[in-house]
């Protein structure tokens, strides 16, 4: 008559242990969703937040902005250019 | 064994065939069927738009790349004031309240107003709080350089089922690779609608266009666009187009035309103006084709530079008709060389003549007159060239000097490549390298055609396009100090059956250095009014954008 109640015993406290492990498992989990939404959003937002600023740094990069803004500040065409010709042979050289 | 026991075991296992049956029936056979059943109810199916691949510049600028924009929706059971409502979005939207009120019917629970509006338009609407309107995250393609090269680079439009599709241009002809793939995936929810902490379903099947790197270099497109549109205006042209390549390699360095549109907007302009001129109309060149006749009696070794001409002393009479020179003065004995320096129409009538129907039809094939030239970009045509038999006298002469024969500018410069490469021709590209979404770079490697002269051939054609250069009618807007190979042209354009002599398309093709050129460049000027000469419009615009070339790739003058 012993051995039943052991083995009766036994199966309760798994059963027991289990259900508590279950719980406690349940219970740290069930809010990782609202957390997760939370990190999806910062994602968007970040992501959100580098495409405005890649827009933005094309934008300023333009050559049409950059030209515009030179034309602004006063700068103008170089028609004129000045190369070095290229240097004697050493022989001919005085 | 007793009949009772058969019987048993004979139930046994019909009954355990009949389980093993019916399971293989739910499991396999209506296996996806029930899996899709059951993603149903504790999960929702999304779908993973593939991000459009980028178009970027020789120095890697991006110059088409996509922006984030926004759906405006509404929710017209959520609306109570719509008159109100309808007032504000539409003074924000740029769009008239009448046709936003219009839409907000009753019965419907989802309505979109209006679709591409920026992150500054929706700033201004979400501190507004109205009821009911809401914002869907969505990609428009952006232009950071407004409408440069808009015509190389195509746009990007909606095709029958509403999705985007590439038109003309780069975005038309890669559109398979800029597109990528869109995939499905399952995200697992609770039951207040939260997404739970679960992967997506494995492969989604999800894939990111692809990036196109150009040959076409940012700086030179914009010198080029400015070049060519001051000088339209300056002529009084109807419009006109330029491209400029790298004889050595093919590539396409610019390509600009004029009318264009912008692609931000290529809903508000004319049809007309979205196919690329350069690849899609076909013109009689004129005398830029005397070149490549010249060089195909060199070629055939039937000419000398020196050769003298017998018939140049007057008018040619052929088949009936007269061929004069453009300005009718003659030059009896003139060589070769001068023939190119004079464009004279006789002289290459004889060269047309010596050269022979077989030979010209011959060299016009190797040149790729009258065969696609194969430039990636979508709208690319090839007039056809007339059969063999079809060829009468007239026709013969005057497609010596360039008339009554099309081509498309793209033909005309890829075969000038073969002149400037040393009688090797090359195909014409835009794309340099692919960029796949993992990384991968597959590059466009140059592409030889033929090889329709010999190189010999090339430089002595090359020495008599420098005189021409040198002591033509052009010479006065010539940089000092460089060799320059080149030619005008003044074709007239055939109206109704014949040409008007006031409606011309100018035009100069011409490469540089002549002795190791860095460049190739087309000009062509749609009816300049201020003169109707080639040597007079499109020479100078091509010189001073070859100035602007040679400043650029520190070219300093040789002579």
């Amino acid at each position: 008559m012993r051995r039943p109640i052991q083995l009766i015993f036994i199966i309760f406290l798994v059963i027991v242990g289990l259900s508590v492990t279950r719980i406690t498992v349940e219970n740290s989990i069930s809010t990782t969703g609202i957390e997760l939404l939370k990190l999806q959003n910062t994602i968007s937002s970040y992501k959100k937040e580098n495409a405005l600023i890649s827009e933005k740094y094309l934008e300023d990069s333009a050559l049409i902005s950059l030209a515009k803004k030179a034309n602004e500040k006063g700068f103008v065409n170089a028609n004129n250019q000045v190369y070095l010709s290229t240097p004697l042979p050493l022989a001919l050289n005085q | 064994m007793s009949f009772r026991y058969k019987l048993s075991l004979l139930f046994f296992v019909i009954f355990f065939f009949l389980i093993t049956a019916r399971l293989f029936y739910w499991q396999v056979v209506r296996a996806s069927e029930l899996q899709s059943l059951g993603q149903a109810q504790y999960g929702r199916q999304t779908t993973l738009s593939a991000a459009r691949g980028e178009i970027r510049t020789s120095d890697n600028f991006t110059i088409v790349a996509n922006k984030l924009s926004f759906l405006v929706f509404a929710n017209p059971k959520e609306i109570k004031d719509k008159k109100d409502m309808a007032d504000k979005l539409g003074s924000i939207l740029n769009t008239d309240p009448a046709s936003i009120s219009a839409q907000l019917k009753p019965d419907r629970f989802w309505v979109p107003l209006k679709s591409h509006v920026e992150q500054k338009d929706k700033e201004k609407i979400e501190p507004l709080k109205l009821p009911g309107v809401g914002f869907q995250d969505e990609t428009t393609r952006f232009y950071p350089e407004a409408s440069l090269s808009a015509k190389v680079l195509g746009f990007v439009g909606k095709d029958d089922i509403g999705g985007d599709k590439g038109y003309f241009g780069l975005e038309g002809f890669y559109d398979r690779q800029l597109r990528g793939k869109a995939g499905q995936a399952i995200v697992i929810h609770d039951a207040a609608g939260r997404p739970i902490l679960s992967k997506l379903t494995g492969n989604t099947g999800q894939t990111d266009g692809r990036s196109l790197v150009l040959n076409i270099d940012r700086t030179i497109q914009f010198m080029l666009d400015n070049t060519l549109k001051s000088g339209i205006e300056q002529y009084g042209a109807k419009g006109g187009m330029a491209a400029i390549m790298n004889p050595k390699t093919g590539s396409i360095v610019a390509m600009s035309s004029f009318p264009t549109y912008d692609p931000r907007h290529y809903e508000d302009y004319s049809d007309d103006l979205y196919r690329n001129p350069f690849l899609s109309d076909t013109y009689e060149p004129g005398s830029t084709f005397k070149p490549l006749v010249m060089a195909a009696a060199l070629d055939a070794g039937l000419l000398k530079p020196d050769t003298k001409c017998p018939i140049c002393a007057g008018p040619v009479a052929v088949g009936g008709y007269e061929i004069q020179t453009w300005n009718n003065k003659y030059n009896a004995n003139e060589s070769m060389t001068d023939v190119i320096m004079h464009s004279d129409n006789t002289g290459m009538v004889y060269v047309g003549k010596t050269l022979g129907l077989d030979r010209m039809v011959s060299y016009l094939d190797k040149f790729g007159v009258g065969d696609l030239t194969g430039i990636d970009l979508q709208g690319e045509v090839v007039p056809n060239v007339r059969e063999k038999q079809n060829w009468y006298p007239i026709d013969l002469a005057t497609a010596s000097f360039g008339q009554g024969i099309t081509v498309t500018p793209i033909q005309l410069l890829t075969a000038f490549s073969s002149i400037a490469n040393d009688g090797k021709r090359m195909e014409p590209h835009v794309v340099s390298k692919i960029i796949t979404s993992d990384g991968e770079e597959i590059p466009i490697l140059p592409k030889i055609l033929g090889q329709p002269i010999s190189g010999k051939a090339a430089r002595v054609i090359t020495e008599m396009m420098v005189n021409a250069v040198d002591n033509g009618e052009a010479k006065f807007a010539k940089p000092k100090g460089y060799r320059i190979a080149g030619k005008t042209g003044t074709a007239q354009i055939p109206v109704a059956g014949h040409y008007d002599a006031n409606k011309t398309i100018a035009s100069f093709i011409g490469f540089a250095p002549a002795d190791d050129p860095k460049f190739l460049m087309l000009v062509i000027i749609d009816r300049p009014t201020s003169s109707i000469y080639g040597a007079e419009t499109a020479a100078p615009i091509f010189f001073k954008a070859a100035k602007n070339m040679f400043t650029y790739y520190g070219i300093p003058p040789s002579e």
